[in-house]
């Protein structure tokens, strides 16, 4: 199976657009995982489908090493109202539209792996669009690159191919460096 | 011999007599000699009041201002001729009724007394079906424009004046406003070539939409209509222009909002279902636990709902932007 994400332009701090089928994505998700971990990278995870509970049982069964990933969870604290955040684990946002407090989750995630090899990874950008309008989505996607681009920090946005509309697609396009298209 | 004068006399009264424009002559002093029977027809004033006096004109001129202003007109004309032609001005006939009047005058000799034979055509009601053209003209909501040979604008309506900029003084007699309107050199010439292409074929165009550059330097969308019509063997040709830029606009935003949502319903759903046969699948080998279970069906049932509310956001949206929907759809539509 040939690499998904190029480990020199990951070196480059690099930010990618990985395209999956609907099917594939979350097989994807725990490949680039897998990949990454092994050049040494440590994942940020920001997931906003499954709680991060599911993730890392997903993860395991994947063969990926639980120390190699921390997670930004959208959707615990939507389930079950309350959830204390894990330090090096995980970090609880109350709702995946509240993008507010992803972009401070965030920020304080890369503060705290300062001087480390981080990649984040946003799984997904098709699910943001249940709460959230592509024009949104849009902004917050160009906020988050750019932190990337001013911490030197690369940044993986996962997305089901052929779910965005053109527009978006042509933005995207822009804020990324490379686009994948995983089929 | 004397017989064949008065003859002659006789078919000059009828002649006079029955012509369908008011013929009036005026002695030296302004006098009224002689008064046709359509003069009093159109004045209401007959003949038997007013031959012999001079007063009629201050009845058919009322107004002193007005008079004032025509017996200067008429002096200052007289000054370097001796009649006038085409002078028109408004009488006010005996019923009370304002007429319009197109003057002509001539000065002849009869029987060595020197005479001024007027004759006034009454034109008002061209007068009226002119400005009630003009009304429609200008009143109307598109832009039109009447062009003569060589391009030449004859006419440049209000609503050409308010979508492109340029004033009535700045187009009329002109054919240089294209070029202000079209700018750009090539599309300029690709839009003569494909005019000449439609003419060559039909003589005229519809709905052909080009982009204008307007005055404030805005770009427009026209949607072009013409007809070439033949008055006295000249060739006019008349353009009327809609302003079509809202419309687009509108079009191109329903599109992209439809483009949208179409994306923010159908891809959700298949996250749904991908994410429901995935836990499906981790259920079956025992991985969830009772909490994370009933933690994936909430998000998902969350995922639902707030899909659910987007469709309602989508459907009224459609109606509200889109007025042509059947108001039987529209009611479906509006749930």
């Amino acid at each position: 199976m040939p690499e998904i994400i190029d480990p020199k332009e990951l070196d480059e701090k690099k930010i990618f657009l990985i395209l999956a089928s609907p099917g594939t994505i979350r097989q994807r998700n725990i490949e680039i995982i897998k990949e990454i971990s092994a050049l040494g990278y440590h994942t940020v995870v920001i997931t906003t489908n499954f709680p991060y509970s599911v993730l890392t049982k997903l993860y395991a069964q994947g063969g990926v090493s639980p120390d190699s990933v921390s997670f930004i969870d959208a959707v615990t604290r939507n389930s079950i109202g309350n959830a204390e955040n894990i330090p090096g684990i995980v970090r609880f946002i109350n709702n995946p539209a509240n993008l507010t407090d992803m972009g401070i989750a965030v920020t304080e995630v890369l503060k705290d792996h300062q001087g480390k090899k981080i990649c984040i990874m946003f799984d997904s950008v098709s699910t943001l669009l249940i709460y959230l309008s592509s024009a949104n989505i849009s902004k917050f996607i160009h906020f988050v690159t750019n932190k990337l681009r001013l911490l030197d920090v690369s940044g993986i946005f996962l997305a089901v191919e052929k779910s965005l509309d053109p527009m978006l697609m042509t933005q995207l396009t822009t804020f990324v460096d490379t686009v994948v298209d995983t089929g | 011999m004397e017989n064949t004068h008065n003859n002659q006399s006789c078919i000059e009264a009828g002649i006079l007599d029955n012509a369908l424009v008011m013929i009036a002559v005026l002695g030296e002093r302004g006098q009224v000699v002689s008064w046709n029977h359509a003069a009093e027809t159109i004045t209401g004033y007959l003949q038997k009041d007013i031959i012999g006096s001079n007063s009629v004109w201050k009845h058919l001129y009322p107004d002193r201002d007005y008079r004032k202003s025509v017996t200067e007109k008429i002096a200052d004309i007289l000054k370097t001729k001796n009649y006038f032609e085409d002078l028109e001005t408004t009488i006010r006939t005996r019923s009370g009724e304002s007429r319009t009047i197109l003057w002509n005058t001539k000065t002849i000799t009869d029987h060595g007394l020197p005479r001024v034979i007027t004759v006034g055509m009454d034109v008002t009601t061209d007068r009226q079906e002119t400005a009630f053209r003009e009304s429609i003209i200008d009143n109307a909501y598109v832009l039109l424009a009447v062009l003569g040979p060589k391009g030449t604008i004859l006419v440049w309506n209000k609503a050409a004046e308010m979508i492109t900029g340029y004033s009535n003084g700045e187009v009329i007699g002109k054919n240089d406003i294209w070029k202000k309107l079209y700018p750009d050199t090539e599309y300029r010439r690709s839009i003569t070539l494909k005019i000449a292409k439609i003419i060559s074929e039909h003589n005229y165009f519809e709905n052909l939409e080009t982009t204008i550059v307007t005055k404030n330097n805005e770009k427009r969308i026209i949607s072009w209509n013409t007809r070439q019509t033949r008055t006295r063997g000249i060739y006019h040709e008349i353009a009327i222009g809609r302003d079509i830029t809202e419309q687009r606009k509108a079009e191109e935003a329903l599109i992209a909002y439809m483009t949208e949502m179409t994306m923010r319903l159908k891809q959700p759903v298949g996250i749904i279902n991908n994410t429901l046969m995935e836990s499906a699948r981790l259920v079956k080998e025992g991985m969830l636990t009772t909490d994370e279970i009933i933690m994936v069906l909430q998000g998902q049932a969350r995922n639902a709902a707030q899909i659910e509310s987007n469709i309602r956001e989508f459907q009224t949206a459609i109606v509200e932007k889109n007025l042509s929907i059947p108001e039987a759809y529209r009611k479906f539509l509006e749930g």
